[in-house]
């Protein structure tokens, strides 16, 4: 399998995503983010974690462009997200949580081929994007299907590889396994580790650590809008709970963490 | 989902398929307008190759008539307005003549209906809108592109705005919304959630196209003019001239 080429921008960088004291209020006067500062590192591998509206989702969207920053920074690639978030967006790869709403493609193959027609690139280049992408997740041959005729598993599947056609350096997945079936979270796992394997840069939010703790390197935890802690998942894992975030089942049983599959 | 690919694009390899979407465009333009002025023998040969267009881009009647039974409701509704007169007092009488006037207009209508969900099953969104970019290309003061995107989206959102639709349904008759007699709260109750759920979900599109660089710069599909769209072009304005037989 041919591996899809990271976008070519400086390696000098030391942090590829570095925000600083990041606020966000909604409309209706809730506090989104308060305060938050964070820097990641090129290759790492974080989770974000968090009970319902903690501020995972918007802290996602802030990083992509989604959302722009009424005060504080958020720099992508040292590029100011705010004063180019198409290039924050080609930089970071986001995939929502729920796949039905990212799929705007009419077949898999225009589905996937979304992200790099918007780039304006050549259809050949187009072509071997999307078989690369389709490759990456195991999903070569359905390039005629309709995505919404794929299982969960599959669509979820589908949504990664829209985004990987754009060649990101950072992977940001929101609740990556939420309604998805064993065999399905093992596969969209087992990708997620290819990717972080081949450098990318990875985030995941999730309020359920159990599935993908064994495997990060980081371990940032939010309430109310605030990073409450950040660290080593070793260090912060103990009495996490008190944040509203169950502990994976080894933790609860006294073994530490440990991976969810072998 | 599943329920809603007769109006859907559907992959396939069929003659229909594969000619250029500005070919099945002008086509569609073109029979539509004749449509205005035929009689029963351009309806019945148009007629006749829908039906031949409908078996071999693998689309099932039944299917298409359960898709657009609003729509066939709507005719009937057409039918007995144009057709059903009123003559001395309140007594509903339906003349041969006027019937059958009625059933040529409701043919027409029918007609260029089958037409379009026939273009929208054999044609990608993104081929409908390169064409339309295409076309209108030459028209001053239209943004084509920007035109070309939004009819795109509707073709492309309106199979899931009915599907949020059926949901919604479902989910009140669950909750036995056919007690509730009056149409009128019947109505408020199912398109206050659905007005809300479409625009959730037009706000979710709009983030997930954003997040990967949309743009109206996008590099279009490539359109090709083959020997077959002659052929088919040939064939329409063939079917065209019998506007003038009766």
């Amino acid at each position: 399998m041919s591996r899809l080429p990271l976008s070519g921008l400086p390696n000098n960088t030391v942090s590829i995503i570095q925000i600083s004291h990041l606020y966000h209020r909604f409309a209706d006067g809730t506090q989104g983010l308060d305060d938050v500062s964070l820097a990641f590192e090129e290759g790492e591998f974080t989770v974000v974690a968090g009970a319902n509206g903690s501020g995972k989702t918007t802290l996602l969207r802030h990083i992509n462009g989604l959302l722009l920053s009424e005060s504080g920074t958020v720099t992508v690639c040292g590029k100011s997200v705010k004063a180019d978030p198409s290039a924050a967006r080609q930089q970071v790869g986001m995939v929502f949580q729920d796949a039905d709403s990212q799929i705007v493609g009419e077949t898999v193959y225009d589905d996937v081929a979304f992200g790099p027609e918007n780039l304006s690139l050549e259809r050949s280049q187009i072509n071997q994007r999307v078989n690369q992408a389709l490759a990456a997740v195991d999903l070569s041959g359905f390039e005629n299907k309709m995505p919404h005729h794929l299982s969960g598993g599959e669509k979820r599947r589908l949504a990664i590889a829209g985004v990987l056609a754009m060649t990101p350096r950072v992977l940001m997945m929101d609740e990556p396994f939420s309604n998805l079936d064993y065999p399905a979270t093992c596969r969209v796992l087992d990708h997620i580790l290819d990717f972080h394997k081949n450098g990318h840069t990875i985030i995941v939010t999730t309020h359920d650590l159990e599935k993908v703790i064994a495997h990060a390197q980081r371990l940032v935890v939010m309430v109310k809008g605030r990073v409450v802690k950040d660290g080593m998942p070793a260090d912060v894992i103990g009495g996490i709970e008190r944040y509203g975030i169950r502990p994976p089942c080894s933790v609860l049983l006294g073994q530490g963490i440990r991976p969810w599959v072998n | 989902m599943g329920e809603l690919t007769a109006i859907g694009f559907r992959h396939g390899r069929s003659l229909l398929h594969r000619l250029d979407p500005r070919t099945k465009q002008a086509l569609l333009m073109g029979l539509s307008v004749a449509s205005l002025g035929g009689g029963v023998t351009f309806l019945a040969l148009c007629t006749a190759v829908m039906m031949l267009c409908i078996s071999t881009a693998g689309l099932r009647i039944r299917r298409l008539i359960i898709e657009t039974r609003y729509f066939l409701f709507l005719l009937c509704f057409v039918f007995a307005v144009r057709g059903i007169t009123f003559t001395g007092g309140w007594v509903p009488t339906l003349s041969a003549d006027v019937a059958g006037e009625a059933l040529i207009v409701c043919w027409r209508l029918l007609l260029v209906v089958i037409m379009g969900v026939l273009l929208m099953a054999t044609t990608r969104t993104a081929d409908i809108r390169a064409a339309l970019v295409w076309y209108l290309k030459p028209v001053p003061v239209v943004d084509e592109k920007m035109a070309a995107t939004m009819v795109g989206l509707v073709v492309r959102f309106l199979p899931v705005i009915l599907f949020q639709g059926a949901e919604i349904a479902d989910a009140q008759r669950a909750r036995g919304i056919e007690r509730r007699k009056n149409p009128l709260i019947r109505l408020m109750r199912f398109t206050i959630p659905l007005f809300r759920r479409v625009f959730i979900r037009a706000d979710e599109l709009a983030a997930a196209m954003q997040a990967r660089c949309y743009s109206d710069q996008r590099t279009l599909p490539e359109l090709r003019f083959a020997r077959r769209d002659t052929l088919a072009l040939g064939i329409g304005i063939l079917l065209s001239s019998t506007v003038m037989l009766p």
